[in-house]
């Protein structure tokens, strides 16, 4: 619907912008500056303008004809480019982040560069054990120490090496975010979602943050912090598709353009950070991109998968999938079971609130109180305890996708971990798997989950939002599945235990394994992710990529829609948007609708005894419009006839008023002070007199078209333009004449004091 | 862009002399199979290094190495679960290889930028002009590069580059670690 109405302004825009080819251009116009909203419907003018001026000169000359045609490709090499460079990337982290994590246990002698699954490739010792080393080629740190591998000495060694490690990672990872590139720490989602949304924010997309939060991610996982890497990813591929579109001019000049190759970028690195294409491009379109045309769903598609192929053929995990905790199921599932799958989901939106509530606090807390000035030294206390807390228990010691793997895996005949302890009887070889009655280790595991939940949720409340890349998707999983396990041995003991009840509807009477208790963490994992992100169809699909099985969709689909409405009564906004807010980004969110009764009038600039800053179209000197830019700091002037009539011509940003004078005084012979400024056709005027300077004609700078509406149009109708249109101001008139300019900044200011909060805090300039 | 050319061929020709060691097999076939021994609860597994993926199985890998034969072994064969996997050992060489040169050396500018950047920096200060904006005017570092003449030019646009891109990092830190009005 968007683009429709985007397509109807473009064609009403084509004839009003004069600027036409690059080569008449002022060098820098169509370019903003920091902390700015771009201007959508002026560059989608731009491009137009742009592709016209290509296809008319295309018969002039085979050159052309070549130029052409490269410019009609320019947009499928472009995210062809970024996904195969996100692929590369992406398995360099998992192959590094997999190695430093597991040196903080030990390390192969004889190959220094393999982790401890690699290094126990050939093995053949038959034990196997996962919290110990598995092989004798792996050597613990105690080993390396010249202690033995078990025994009081040697875990206690191995205590303070796993401290150390992570300490060393941490440190680390902080200070090279602080050194090189701060904007590298945190999810970055938020940002992104405002940065596509229309916002400028230099460097946040540049060289110096992909490549430290890249090495950043890799330490900060390694580190053993609660945090995981698939949200960095989604920065990390903006990065890469930011950088490479400056490769084509079509989108390395234009924002509006760009921010399609970043939208398809978005895509591929949720394909890569999940192993889920589809899930990447539903997630680019649901939760971070604004303006999202067909064309931008084709090229993401293209981009995702691209982006996985590489990824998929680089194998980063040995396990011919793109994450560590793909699973495989069939099993089918009971109808009854609908009912604790959504009670998942009902949980999971509990989690998600408390996450959310305790996260935002303790954020702010951060931002306003001293705390914020160590960041770090916070990073290192967080790291810290989490190392001191998380190593007794086996399963936070491990990495947190491990934990989700062993959570999501169905038990087998053969059991490698106290989760699959049952009372199994392997003597009659013939028969199916049963159910079976849960062993002692089993309800061990379980005490330990709990544990292992309880610290994972502190730790994550308080280790998402330090300064170090973080993502927010593995912990919350991690918390999910955990909690879904429970949940799935419990109803499976149930159902040995009384097997004829009606619930099971006699499926279970036959004592086979009816109920999978990994299902019911792959069910929990997806409603605890729901409710922080808020994310439903990209999440159910990301879900089941995983899974690789077409009949979960219906109890995934179930435990998401009931951890979103949870989580909407509980809390009105996802972890995203809250921290959007919390920051005060620009960001007019199209979830949310207006509902106040005010009227353009009541909003607009220049409020009451303030007279409004405008020039005229034909009457001012080049020294009256300096006066006036020294004068005033609005980012824009109205261009009116006169200021008798009061009648609207245009509207002229000051960056292109700044730059077209600056170039005027460079090229134009005989400019003076007291020349004219004229934004109409000069061979309109009367004929100079011959003492008088040359004018100045700035027509070319003026938008001859911006958009206006009346001082009585209400204001949800001008959200919604905003909205809609992407507009960066509008011009109020009143019978024709112009009465005041509304910009998207006080749009948002507006927003924020009806909803109680402060104005001020809105990150503009 | 020469230090990287150089880490690139270091790591190129490290790559092709280790491939003669032992650290190079790719694939394998392992099967998991439970324990008989009923004190011990933990499965076992058996690694096949020279078969081929048709021939992943309990009959080829985990019967060899367990001398079982007839109606027993057919039995406990049922029970193991065979997996045949690959990798590639010289792709994780190449990668931890870039990954520990990529650290190290941000490591190593970071504390040159730390240490020595602050005493290189006060004697260069003096004749130094502090201009502001000039990625927006073109030409507005002419007046700068033409004091220090023509020879060092290089030199100066590279340091130029760098000036930039502190001041970029400076008002990014402040931004985040001093105002806090960003990805708090």
């Amino acid at each position: 619907m968007v683009e429709h109405i985007l397509v109807a302004f473009n064609f009403q825009c084509l004839f009003c912008l004069p600027v036409s080819s690059d080569t008449d251009e002022i060098p820098g116009i169509g370019q903003y500056e920091d902390f700015h909203t771009i201007d959508w419907q002026r560059d989608i003018a731009r491009d137009r303008m742009r592709h016209r001026y290509i296809v008319k000169r295309k018969q002039n000359s085979l050159f052309d004809l070549v130029k052409g045609a490269h410019d009609a490709w320019s947009g499928w090499v472009c995210v062809l480019l970024v996904g195969l460079a996100t692929g590369v990337v992406a398995g360099v982290i998992d192959i590094g982040a997999s190695w430093m994590s597991d040196l903080k246990h030990g390390i192969c002698p004889q190959a220094f560069w393999f982790n401890r699954e690699q290094c126990c490739w050939s093995n053949n010792e038959s034990t196997v054990s996962l919290d110990l080393g598995n092989c004798s080629q792996w050597l613990t740190w105690s080993e390396v120490l010249g202690q033995s591998r078990e025994g009081a000495g040697a875990y206690i060694i191995a205590y303070l090496m796993y401290i150390a490690w992570a300490l060393l990672f941490a440190s680390l990872a902080a200070a090279l975010v602080r050194m090189f590139a701060p904007y590298a720490c945190g999810s970055g989602i938020p940002e992104i979602k405002t940065i596509l949304s229309g916002f400028i924010i230099r460097g946040y997309l540049g060289k110096w943050t992909l490549i430290i939060k890249s090495v950043g991610i890799m330490l900060s996982v390694s580190a053993g912090l609660s945090l995981g890497k698939e949200g960095p990813m989604v920065h990390i591929a903006c990065c890469i598709g930011n950088i490479l579109s400056y490769l084509f001019p079509k989108y390395g000049r234009n924002e509006a353009k760009k921010r399609e190759i970043l939208s398809a970028a978005a895509a591929a690195g949720v394909s890569v950070a999940f192993g889920a294409p589809i899930g990447g491009v539903l997630f680019s379109l649901e939760e971070v991109s604004y303006y999202f045309p067909l064309k931008t769903l084709w090229r993401s598609f293209f981009c995702a998968l691209v982006a996985a192929f590489v990824l998929r053929s680089i194998n980063p995990f040995g396990n011919e999938h793109s994450v560590l905790f793909y699973v495989e199921y069939n099993n089918p599932w009971i109808f009854f079971e609908l009912v604790p799958f959504v009670g998942l989901g009902i949980i999971g939106g509990v989690i998600a609130a408390i996450f959310i509530r305790a996260n935002l606090y303790w954020c702010k807390y951060r931002k306003t109180s001293k705390l914020g000035q160590y960041p770090v030294t916070e990073v290192l206390v967080v790291t810290a305890v989490t190392a001191v807390l998380a190593y007794p228990n086996p399963y936070t010691r491990m990495s947190t996708s491990e934990l989700i793997y062993l959570l999501f895996r169905k038990c087998g005949v053969t059991n490698l971990d106290d989760l699959c302890d049952y009372n199994r009887n392997f003597t009659d070889v013939k028969s199916a798997i049963d159910l079976a009655s849960a062993g002692p280790k089993v309800y061990r595991a379980m005490w330990l989950l709990v544990l292992a939940l309880i610290f994972k949720l502190v730790m994550t409340i308080f280790t998402f939002g330090i300064k170090v890349p973080c993502g927010l998707f593995i912990p919350s999983l991690c918390l999910g599945a955990i909690v879904g396990r429970i949940v799935g041995i419990g109803m499976e003991q149930l159902a040995f235990n009384y097997p004829t009840i009606w619930m099971f509807g006699g499926e279970c009477s036959t004592g086979k394994d009816c109920i999978t208790p990994g299902l019911y963490a792959m069910v929990g994992a997806a409603a605890v992710l729901g409710g922080v992100t808020r994310m439903t169809v990209s999440l159910v699909v990301v879900m089941f990529e995983l899974t690789g099985g077409v009949r979960y969709i219906v109890p995934l689909m179930a435990a998401a829609m009931a951890s979103k409405w949870v989580g909407d009564a509980l809390g009105s906004h996802g972890v995203y948007d809250a921290h959007i807010n919390l920051n005060g980004y620009p960001f007019l969110d199209s979830k949310e609708e207006f509902a106040h009764t005010s009227l353009a009038a009541d909003v607009m600039q220049p409020k009451r005894n303030e007279t409004l800053s405008v020039l005229t179209q034909d009457s001012m000197t080049v020294e009256d419009v300096e006066v006036l830019m020294k004068e005033t700091e609005h980012n824009g002037f109205p261009v009116i006839v006169s200021r008798e009539s009061q009648y609207l011509v245009g509207f002229v940003l000051r960056r292109d008023l700044n730059l077209a004078l600056v170039q005027a005084r460079r090229t134009l012979e005989g400019l003076r002070p007291n020349s004219l400024v004229l934004f109409v056709n000069s061979n309109v005027q009367q004929q100079p007199q011959p003492d008088s300077p040359p004018p100045l004609s700035l027509k070319n700078i003026l938008d001859m078209a911006p958009i206006t509406i009346t001082d009585q149009t209400p204001m949800e109708t001008v959200v919604d333009m905003f909205r809609k249109l992407g507009l960066r101001q509008t011009l109020v008139t009143h019978n024709g004449r112009l009465l005041g300019v509304i910009t998207k900044k006080d749009v948002l200011r507006y927003v924020k004091q009806m909803d109680n909060e402060d104005p001020n805090s809105v990150l503009f300039n | 862009m020469w230090l990287k050319i150089c880490v690139f061929l270091t790591v190129a020709f490290m790559a092709s002399e280790i491939s003669a060691q032992q650290a190079t097999i790719n694939y394998r076939c392992r099967c998991l199979c439970p324990n008989t021994d009923s004190n011990d609860t933990k499965a076992k597994q058996y690694t096949g290094i020279d078969v081929l993926p048709n021939q992943c199985d309990c009959d080829n890998v985990v019967l060899p190495q367990m001398n079982l034969t007839g109606e027993k072994a057919q039995g406990y064969c049922l029970r193991c679960d065979c997996k045949y996997e690959n990798r590639n050992t010289t792709i994780i060489y190449v990668v931890v290889i870039i990954v520990m040169w990529i650290i190290s050396l941000l490591v190593v500018y970071m504390l040159f930028l730390i240490c020595l950047d602050p005493l290189l920096n006060k004697r260069v200060q003096n004749n130094y002009t502090e201009h502001t904006n000039e990625e927006e005017m073109p030409g507005g570092s002419e007046g700068v590069s033409h004091a220090m003449g023509v020879r060092s030019n290089v030199l100066n646009r590279v340091g130029h580059q760098q000036d930039k891109w502190k001041r970029q990092v400076r008002e990014q830190r402040r931004n985040i670690y001093d105002h806090h009005t960003m990805l708090n």
